[in-house]
């Protein structure tokens, strides 16, 4: 009797790095693919009718997504702007301090913190949200319900979230420099009423260059749409079984996460790295 | 014959459904499927309208096979009432019905308006479900808004997955003198999957499913 050879494991390993190297691009472009689905049905938007349809759902996510993240994220911008101004006072002679803290405050809350923590909140507030309504969709058969009605789910379901996200992102942006600057401009009016909030608005408005309009753009148009995509692609895979959401949610929450740092970091390091 | 099915041929991975299956319908002709679990009617009404893949034959309406034209033509022919669900749970019940309008037509929303009021008239569905969405909906309200949207672009063929689940008798008659009202006002054919007996007696013909084709039942 001939005995079975024993597995090397070394071709074990080469085995799973295949596999996961597989796995890997064809989640990439997955996410390409839908991208340039998504893309491609824009052009439906020339149907006045259609266009009606789309926007209703777009103005819906916008709501949803953008519009109400202002509580969270506002409540987060208040405490990160006073405790930034706060820990600026305590570590950097006032001196120091009254001639850079527009610099700083820029680089740090304007650069990256606002990007990453506007991101995160999109990801947890609203991209898991679209994974498992996607999801519960799916196990419903309503995508087939679309499609029997000569309507495909890309209409419906990806692009209102493939627009909405960026423009969320943005206004998430916004909203929360804005209310940094508030919290940090309390911090140190606590300290000395005298500081003027134009003259402290204008320090910080100088060093917003033309550059960091353009890569914070960027970061929530790219962020957006790539958050987006994600919480569709893992959604649509539910099948029958409604534990395919909650690891949907939690597969699609990872990737996210996982994409919008790296999108933030390599945008930072060819933007601000000369 | 406004339709004209040749030789359809439903298969799934391993189990075959139809095949070979022939049959003319008329205008205006009812025609149930008697049909029993899991014995493929459902397949059979999706096939004929053309909403699953890979299904081989001709199914022509009136000039038109379903099984090649696009999503869109076939969208505004054919409607189709589904056993369950069936509603796009993203919209409340008058933006279910109204929905193949909009996306399919270039009809002002007064005139969509007026076509859902109407339909809806006729299938005694209360205007103040308009604004409910589908999970407040119980079965026998989910299928009559199912039937208000297929209803509501004056399909050529009306496809029709089991109408009776839950439904009371006297409904399920209401249901089917409306249907053949509404054929009168607007030509259409109209394939009906049922175990109920008052379905198929208001058939014009009924069939039933042996060895992968219809075979002629009694009404």
């Amino acid at each position: 009797m001939s005995s079975i050879p024993d597995r090397q494991p070394s071709l074990d390993i080469i085995g799973t790095i295949g596999r996961k190297t597989v796995e890997v691009v064809s989640y990439v472009l997955d996410i390409i693919g839908l991208i340039s689905i998504a893309l491609r049905s824009s052009r439906r938007l020339r149907n006045k009718e259609r266009r009606k349809i789309f926007l209703d759902l777009f103005v819906r996510q916008l709501y949803n997504t953008g519009v109400r993240a202002l509580y969270v994220n506002g409540m987060i911008a208040v405490f990160i702007g006073a405790l930034l101004m706060s820990r600026l006072f305590y570590y950097i002679p006032k001196q120091v301090l009254a001639e850079q803290y527009g610099y700083l405050f820029v680089v740090i809350i304007f650069r990256e913190l606002g990007p990453l923590i506007s991101g995160i909140i999109l990801i947890a507030r609203s991209a898991t949200a679209v994974t498992s309504e996607i999801g519960y969709l799916r196990m419903r058969r309503e995508f087939q319900v679309l499609n029997g009605l000569g309507i495909n789910p890309v209409f419906l379901f990806l692009l209102p979230v493939f627009f909405a996200f960026p423009v969320s992102l943005l206004l998430m942006f916004l909203y929360f420099d804005f209310i940094c600057i508030l919290s940090a401009y309390s911090v140190i009016w606590l300290s000395d009423p005298s500081i003027n909030f134009g003259v402290f608005l204008g320090n910080i408005l100088r060093q917003i260059t033309l550059n960091e309009i353009a890569i914070n753009a960027v970061k929530a148009i790219l962020g957006g749409m790539v958050i987006g995509v994600i919480s569709i692609h893992f959604g649509a895979r539910a099948t029958e079984s409604f534990d395919d959401v909650s690891e949907a949610i939690s597969n699609s929450t990872t990737s996210q996460l996982m994409a919008f740092f790296l999108i933030n970091v390599v945008l930072s390091l060819l933007a601000y790295t000369q | 014959m406004p339709v004209a099915i040749r030789n359809l041929h439903i298969e799934y991975p391993g189990q075959l459904l139809f095949d070979s299956l022939d049959m003319d319908i008329a205008d205006n002709e009812i025609v149930a499927v008697e049909t029993q679990v899991l014995d493929g009617a459902t397949s059979l009404l999706r096939g004929i309208g053309g909403f699953l893949r890979d299904v081989g034959g001709c199914v022509n309406l009136n000039g038109i096979d379903l099984l090649t034209c696009s999503p869109a033509e076939r969208a505004v022919r054919v409607g189709y009432v589904y056993e369950d669900q069936g509603l796009v749970s993203l919209y409340t019940v008058y933006e279910n019905i109204v929905l193949p309008l909009r996306f399919h037509t270039e009809l002002g929303d007064d005139e969509i308006h007026e076509r859902l009021s109407e339909v809806c008239a006729s299938l005694k569905l209360d205007e103040e479900l308009y604004a409910v969405r589908p999970h407040q909906l119980n079965d026998v309200q989910t299928r009559l808004v199912n039937i208000a949207r297929a209803l509501i672009i004056n399909p050529e063929l009306l496809l029709i997955d089991e109408l009776e689940g839950g439904m009371p008798a006297e409904y399920l008659n209401d249901i089917m003198v409306t249907l053949r009202e509404k054929q009168l006002a607007n030509p259409m054919v109209i394939i009906i999957t049922t175990s109920n007996e008052i379905i198929m007696g208001k058939a014009d013909r009924v069939f039933f499913i042996k060895d992968h084709n219809l075979a002629p039942g009694q009404r």
